[in-house]
């Protein structure tokens, strides 16, 4: 249906040129192919949900929002060192 | 090295807008979540209370109810102008008399504020006076009276959005089609797939960009949606169309709780990008993985 050519833009060529060279093959334990901001913002919302899941079911029987953080923050390093 | 500092010299300005009606607010709703905040109160000072607004709102059993329906809206709003937009997309595909004047037609709830969208259809659906409950009542014998039938509200909400922003589905997915190569398709008709398998295996896949695209945009704005609903039924009968815009707005205006209105709206932004990262991640990496 397009008549345009096959050639890809020079300015995309020139960008790929540019570009840092990326590992394509996920190494880390994460279904899914990431960089290190992915799993920033993973760990964040891993964070976020357990500390409202926290406050909702597990603080009323008398345990700390601290241990959630502490846990939360511990399950951050592993995502982000190892995801 | 030069093309560089040229693309940052021109992402500046929008870079700079971005930062001071984007992410500065942003932060400041983030800091306002954590405070209790009423200014009109006889203490109107911000005073930090931790995360007790985050304590509160996980039993708030009005914003977890309001959470539900918007839920609700968002699906069954959300498929219906996939669904229909993508056959009106194939409509305007093929060729038929008037289909430019139809085109148009079909175009012009686009450019209506939501407002004016949500007062026409007061107008339209207002027992005594609109012509929906009249019509219903005429031909079918049912009277509809959305300020005292929550499933009656309920689906008028889903059927005026669905009316609104159809048309959006409809041009981004002409679009979509339109730029989509012949051969593929001509090459499974010759290898004799039937229009099903066409559609499931090449044209689906081809269009999944496209539809995703679409789906954050609409997700997005029906997660969202305050001036029609607060137009057309104010979020009632009862609590059945408070969706959570409506919830904020109601906890942020009239009772002047800026502190836990931020708190719930922090929430819903992150419910938000939550849901169109798990869409990302399910309906697109998969595919950037392959290529």
């Amino acid at each position: 249906m397009s008549d345009h050519p096959e050639e890809p833009l020079i300015s995309a060529l020139l960008e790929e040129k540019d570009a840092p060279k990326t590992n394509d093959t996920p190494n880390g334990f994460l279904p899914i192919e990431t960089n290190w901001f992915d799993r920033l913002f993973l760990s964040v919302v891993i964070w976020i949900a357990l500390s409202l899941f926290w406050f909702r079911f597990i603080e009323p029987l008398g345990l700390s929002i601290w241990i959630a953080n502490a846990s939360a923050a511990a399950l951050a390093f592993i995502i982000i060192k190892k995801g | 090295m030069q093309s560089k500092r040229l693309g940052w010299i021109l992402l500046a300005p929008t870079l700079v807008i971005l930062f001071f009606f984007g992410v500065l607010p942003f932060i400041y709703v983030v800091y306002v979540s954590f405070h209790s905040w009423n200014p009109f109160a006889v203490n109107p000072d911000m005073v930090f209370n931790g995360a007790d607004n985050f304590r509160k709102i996980v039993f708030d059993s009005a914003f977890l109810n309001s959470v539900g329906v918007t839920v609700m809206f968002v699906f069954f709003a959300v498929l219906s102008e996939l669904i229909i937009g993508y056959f009106l997309a194939q409509a305007f595909m093929r060729d038929f008399p008037g289909k430019a004047i139809f085109r148009t037609i079909h175009t012009l709830p686009l450019i209506m504020a939501p407002i004016i969208v949500g007062s026409v259809w007061k107008l339209m659906t207002t027992p005594s006076i609109g012509i929906i409950p009249h019509y219903l009542d005429e031909w079918f014998g049912i009277s509809m009276n959305i300020g005292t039938s929550a499933p009656a509200a309920f689906a008028t909400i889903v059927i005026m959005d669905i009316w609104h922003w159809t048309p959006l589905v409809t041009l981004t997915l002409i679009a979509a089609l339109v730029s989509l190569p012949q051969d593929p398709f001509e090459q499974a008709q010759i290898d004799g797939a039937g229009k099903r398998q066409i559609f499931w295996h090449i044209t689906l896949p081809m269009i999944a960009p496209a539809v995703v695209a679409t789906v954050f945009i609409r997700l997005m704005d029906a997660l969202r949606t305050v001036d029609e609903v607060w137009m057309l039924t104010g979020g009632g009968p009862g609590s059945a169309t408070r969706f959570v815009g409506v919830h904020i707005f109601k906890e942020v205006f009239p009772k002047t709780n800026y502190g836990y209105g931020s708190t719930i709206s922090v929430i819903v932004l992150y419910l938000t990008i939550v849901s169109c990262w798990l869409l990302y991640v399910t309906m697109l990496a998969p595919r950037n993985k392959k290529d």
